[in-house]
């Protein structure tokens, strides 16, 4: 088996066909070529922030208290990557953060964000595994983590229970898309929504979806007006026990309202409005990702960067959810994010959130009102060993002309 | 035979027209053009020999007596024209293009009039040359005239000696072409990237009485042009010079933008006092590891001659009892030993002026910036391999053989009983 393990590893499927007989007979090394060395690259965030609430807000109802260290989201992952024989690129990476502190607080363990392999040439890309769910890919709303508001700022996953909310964020995908001009993109996936509600689609397929998005070109954000836009479907198979199918239209975009340089105030706009579940009271947080909403956030974020290089930015969200079905329940946010940079990637970080509920929503939290306060550090950094495959989405292919190399 | 046109194809004596006939054309290199009449700045037609190599005017006297006083220009270089002086113009545009390495490997460059290495000029010592400098890339671009006694003003130094020509500007450069001798040209805007990302061409001043002539009659001459990619490092930079060219193009068109520039933006200081007073005011400078870390070292990959590795390169060609001159010029950023199999060779000239006594080689080092000029001749018929003695620039992206390796083909060989037929070998 060890040898075969090996084949794997080392040789890929075709060589591993081959080295099963040998392993039948007597165990020997094939010669083999060696493989390209493939490109490595290696990414991670860490951010930890002492947290502080009005009330017990932090932890799992019931045993809810008003302070917490928080080191979820802190994430590394990996990259391989290889410029195949006929100038596509291919590539496996794989990563995991720590999760959120709604965990029920014994944080051990690591959340698989990132298993998925791809290839992608100029015009067309294709990859599965476990990545961003497409749905929360259109637009970045800058608070201290991805997930702090994952009602307004993303399409809730249906089938989570809401303990992690990587679930929301992170699914397996199975993705292709279409470009043009690597500026305009067209996704049709499939995804497995991760079930922690138990909802009885096991590990099938339970999501489908489209999304149409506009990239401006990568490093020129700064000066350009319109900086990215999309709107997607996505029709989530929801069993019936649980109000049956539910279907989602999506959308958003940022552009710059002062372009610059050297200081940049950009305003983002994230809308969704999910329809055709019959869920309609909540209980429980599941219920909330389920039943027929419709959420908007907006950001005006200024960033100021003298020589070009990040020195700080602060950003005001704001943001509100209504549900159709259930009378009198709706959620609002306003939220105060700064960081400073003190060093290449290293900032120093903090955020003021605000919450109001109301109707059902403030039974199942237990409070209407409530106000987090979170300051601490960040460090984002990222590395490129063996570096021999250029990216595909640079400002040389996308302007002027496009090298496959 | 084919190769033999093909051995000037790559310094390309392109129909750059005069700028009196033609304006702002930019001309597409090509092989075959070297039988033009009105080629690049030409008043002396070639077209005879052009084919076969180059071959120089008439023969001068070889200097005997030391003088020190020859370091001196012949003529003022802040001198100007008189109003009847003929000037000799040429036009050269830059924009950015794809340059083939090798078959499926090609690279982003700068190019001069769409061609790597940029066309040569060729003038005669003593002539005024006007070069139309256009830039049609994103990117601002200066030339530096390597060797050449111009005064300070057309020296080509960005933010030192002019300010850089910026995108869809013209610069002119004027000057009297002294000392004679092969010299090179090269941009000066980021020189690490930019010259050898395409940016440079062979300059030869001809002598009114070449020595060399006199004493080596050649009746061919070459040019090889020396260099060598990191093609990891040209696309990072290339992408990093696209995303502040266009940035800067974007601000010239907006006064909210520009307004940006206004000491903020990029590193530029009036004097080292403005620019020390600005670290204890808090700018952070861009060398300090904090910024960068750990500089990745260029690690060069592709090794050429006139913009081409073995065996894309052009072989050099000659015939028993012939005479051929080399100008070799060191247009990267490595020392080159440059060893031609079966032969030893006379190194005639460095840096364009004839040496004091020519000096026996078989192996001659050629060093970033500097040009040797080496007499062969034609005394032992054969195919022979020229090319650099150390292996670390012998191969192509790590493959061997590769690199910087060319041939002395004589035209001949089979006729002295010389059979073998070179094969192309890529891989050992």
């Amino acid at each position: 088996m060890k040898i075969i393990n090996y084949a794997l590893i080392a040789t890929g499927f075709l060589g591993c066909l081959g080295m099963k007989a040998g392993a039948q007979a007597q165990p020997t090394t094939l010669p083999e070529n060696p493989a390209a060395q493939p490109q490595i690259n290696i990414n991670g965030t860490g951010i930890v922030t002492l947290d502080g609430a009005s009330k017990n807000t932090f932890g799992t109802k019931g045993f809810a208290t008003n302070s917490a260290i928080n080191l979820s989201d802190s994430a590394l992952a990996a990259s391989f990557s290889e410029r195949l024989y006929r100038e596509g690129i291919g590539s496996i990476t794989f990563g995991a953060q720590s999760y959120d502190f709604t965990n029920s607080g014994i944080q051990t363990g690591l959340f698989v964000n990132q298993a998925f392999l791809d290839f992608q040439t100029k015009k067309f890309e294709t990859y599965i595994g476990r990545t961003d769910a497409p749905t929360a890919m259109i637009v970045q709303i800058p608070t201290l983590r991805g997930d702090d508001l994952v009602d307004f700022t993303m399409l809730p996953n249906p089938f989570s229970d809401g303990t992690n909310l990587e679930e929301s964020r992170y699914s397996n995908v199975g993705a292709i898309v279409f470009n043009q001009g690597l500026t305009y993109f067209e996704n049709l996936h499939v995804q497995h929504l991760i079930d922690s509600v138990n909802s009885g689609t096991g590990t099938g397929l339970n999501s489908y979806g489209g999304i149409f998005q506009f990239e401006t070109v990568p490093t020129l954000e700064p000066i350009a007006t319109i900086v990215n836009y999309g709107i997607g479907y996505e029709h989530r198979s929801i069993p019936n026990s649980l109000g049956g199918s539910s279907d989602a239209i999506y959308g958003g975009g940022t552009i710059n309202v002062k372009r610059g340089v050297t200081n940049r105030l950009d305003l983002r706009v994230f809308d969704a409005y999910t329809t055709n579940n019959n869920t309609n009271s909540i209980g429980t947080v599941n219920d909330t990702y389920r039943a027929n909403a419709n959420a908007i956030a907006v950001t005006l974020r200024y960033l100021n960067s003298p020589f070009g290089k990040p020195s700080y930015s602060v950003a005001l969200t704001a943001g509100y959810k209504d549900f159709r079905n259930i009378s009198g329940a709706n959620e609002s946010t306003l939220v105060l994010t700064a960081a400073k940079r003190l060093g290449e990637g290293f900032d120093a970080v903090a955020q003021v959130e605000y919450f109001h509920r109301a109707g059902a929503l403030a039974s199942l939290y237990g409070q209407s009102s409530s106000a987090i306060f979170q300051i601490g550090l960040s460090f984002s950094f990222g590395d490129v060993i063996n570096e021999n495959v250029g990216p595909r989405r640079t400002p040389m292919n996308i302007l002027e002309h496009y090298l496959p190399k | 035979m084919g190769e033999i046109v093909r051995n000037m194809s790559n310094i390309k004596d392109s129909t750059i027209p005069r700028r009196s006939l033609l304006k702002g054309a930019m001309i597409a290199g090509g092989a075959g053009l070297l039988g033009s009449s009105s080629a690049f700045g030409r008043t002396v037609a070639f077209a005879d020999l052009k084919s076969q190599g180059e071959a120089a005017p008439s023969a001068g006297t070889w200097p005997s007596d030391f003088d020190p006083s020859t370091v001196t220009p012949k003529y003022d270089p802040r001198a100007t024209p008189n109003p009847d002086d003929p000037i000799k113009v040429f036009d050269l545009t830059i924009t950015d293009g794809i340059h083939e390495i090798l078959p499926k490997e090609e690279v982003s460059m700068f190019l001069f009039n769409n061609q790597f290495p940029g066309p040569l000029i060729r003038v005669k010592e003593g002539d005024w040359v006007q070069v139309n400098l256009t830039n049609k890339s994103f990117e601002s671009h200066t030339i530096h005239w390597h060797g050449v006694q111009v005064p300070c003003e057309m020296d080509g130094v960005p933010l030192g000696s002019q300010w850089p020509v910026r995108p869809n500007q013209t610069f002119r450069y004027l000057w009297r072409a002294q000392p004679a001798g092969t010299h090179f040209y090269h941009c000066h805007v980021m020189t690490g990237l930019h010259a050898t990302a395409g940016l440079s061409g062979p300059l030869i001043i001809d002598p009114i009485d070449d020595p060399v002539m006199k004493t080596f009659p050649y009746t061919r001459e070459y040019i090889m042009l020396l260099s060598e990619l990191d093609t990891n490092y040209v696309r990072d930079e290339m992408n990093a010079m696209a995303t502040m060219g266009h940035t800067m193009m974007a601000m010239d068109n907006n006064a909210d933008l520009m307004h940006e520039m206004n000491g903020k933006m990029m590193g530029w200081f009036k004097d080292k006092a403005a620019f020390v007073e600005s670290v204890k005011n808090g700018y952070i400078p861009p060398y300090l590891s904090s910024r960068t870390g750990f500089m990745r070292p260029l690690q060069l990959n592709y090794f050429m001659i006139n913009g081409k590795p073995y065996p894309m390169a052009d072989e050099l060609a000659i015939k028993t009892g012939e005479t051929i001159r080399i100008r070799l010029i060191g247009g990267g950023f490595m020392p080159h030993f440059m060893h031609l199999h079966g032969h030893d060779f006379w190194h005639v000239c460095q840096d364009g002026s004839p040496l004091q006594n020519p000096i026996r080689h078989n192996t001659i080092p050629i060093f970033p910036g500097a040009t040797s000029d080496i007499i062969v001749h034609g005394t032992n018929p054969g195919h022979w391999h020229f090319h650099d003695h150390s292996d670390f620039c012998t191969n192509n992206n790590g493959v061997q053989p590769g690199g910087m390796m060319t041939m002395l083909m004589y035209e001949d060989a089979a006729e002295h009983g010389f059979n073998f037929q070179q094969v192309i070998q890529l891989s050992s």
